[in-house]
């Protein structure tokens, strides 16, 4: 039950662009559509479980004093396993992603949980909370992905979704939109989640 | 003392760990994304000059070491086979020329027993847009299809672009070097599949 509760706080609870805000960089950039955007989230998913079971075995023997260089190299050598293994078997999504897949390196998410949460937790737990935060990841960058890639170029996952007269509103594919768009679900997940909060204080 | 030395143990094996991971993964990798990269890059311009066969032109490249550069590495010549029933009846490879803005890299298509061009495509170029940028147009391409190349060309063969000479030359030069690297290294192209 434990593991399910690492697992699932990564969801909403502590959901990365969201909640932690951090790794903005890539959400920003990457996401011009749900492919691109799904795409990023499984490869930095991938990182960040297999840093955060690294991390974790090691966290005994790594002294405190060098644990960031150390944690660095780990993350860093995943990153290139990830480079590579796109490289030869999915092309185009690593031709699209282009310089932000090495960029997963200094993505501040997965540098973050490393310290915060592997270095101090047995490699179970370090596994769901990777996992959590990288599937948490990877919905928001769908999502956002989706949203900008519906509005900005009138389809879905390359498939023709709006009507033919819809007009690509193609400021929400550029990086204005971005932000915007980011902005906006901020802003949307912060009331949903004070409205949870207000109706859970009522029912005490 | 005894912490210093721990410290640069565990960080010297755990970058010698990441090394010999990093160099497994990329022997492991290096095949698929030759192949990948020129699936993705040069297979638009391979269908585009050859047609009518039944193998994979891509996995089935030949390289022909034809020099060395500068560096004294060597340079391959990479030949794209077209077969059908293991016989390779056609090859493409790229050729280049001078063109009025640089280097023009163009994919020739040519069959084996008549010699004769089955399509070209230009690759790279850096011609001025409007003018010798025209090179691209199917309309120029496609009337080197089927020309003959027993004697070198030249461009009254063609449908020469007017205004833009320097590049319809490059083209038609980029077209006769293939064909000389074709008179050099037949019998390699022929049994290399």
């Amino acid at each position: 039950m434990a593991l399910m509760k690492e697992f699932k706080k990564g969801l909403w609870d502590v959901i990365p662009p969201f909640r932690l805000v951090l790794g903005l960089c890539p959400t920003l950039a990457v996401t011009t559509s749900a492919e691109n955007g799904a795409g990023m989230g499984l490869a930095t998913t991938f990182v960040l479980v297999c840093s955060n079971v690294l991390v974790s075995l090691l966290r005994k023997v790594i002294p405190s004093k060098v644990r960031i260089a150390a944690y660095i190299v780990i993350i860093a050598s995943f990153v290139v396993v990830v480079e590579l293994l796109m490289q030869a078997y999915v092309f185009a999504l690593y031709q699209a992603l282009g310089i932000f897949i090495p960029l997963i390196v200094v993505n501040c998410i997965i540098l973050g949980r490393a310290e915060a949460f592997a270095g101090k937790n047995g490699v179970a737990d370090s596994a769901a909370d990777g996992l959590g935060i990288g599937v948490g990841y990877t919905i928001s960058l769908f999502v956002l992905g989706g949203v900008r890639e519906i509005l900005g170029n009138g389809t879905f996952l390359g498939a023709h979704l709006l009507w033919s007269s819809y007009e690509p509103f193609t400021f929400m594919v550029r990086a204005p939109g971005a932000f915007v768009s980011l902005g906006v679900m901020l802003a949307l997940i912060n009331w949903i989640s004070a409205r949870l909060e207000a109706r859970g204080r009522n029912a005490k | 003392m005894k912490d210093i030395i721990k410290m640069i143990v565990v960080l010297t094996l755990i970058c010698v760990a990441s090394g010999l991971i990093l160099s497994a993964v990329y022997d492991v990798t290096k095949g698929p994304i030759e192949y990948a990269r020129l699936k993705n890059v040069k297979e638009p311009a391979v269908k585009a000059v050859l047609s009518g066969y039944d193998n994979d032109p891509i996995k089935d490249r030949i390289q022909i070491p034809i020099g060395k550069d500068k560096k004294g590495k060597t340079v391959n010549l990479v030949v794209f086979p077209a077969k059908k029933g293991g016989k390779t009846f056609a090859v493409a490879f790229e050729g280049s020329g001078s063109g009025f803005g640089g280097k023009i890299g163009v994919m020739v298509g040519i069959n084996l027993e008549k010699k004769d061009v089955t399509g070209i495509s230009i690759v790279s170029h850096s011609e001025t847009p409007g003018l010798g940028a025209r090179i691209v147009e199917p309309q120029f391409t496609g009337s080197f299809k089927g020309k003959s190349l027993v004697k070198e060309l030249t461009k009254e063969d063609i449908n020469a672009l007017s205004g833009a000479t320097f590049s319809t030359k490059g083209t038609v030069a980029a077209v006769n070097q293939a064909r000389a690297l074709l008179d050099k290294y037949r019998d390699k192209m022929v049994q290399g599949g």
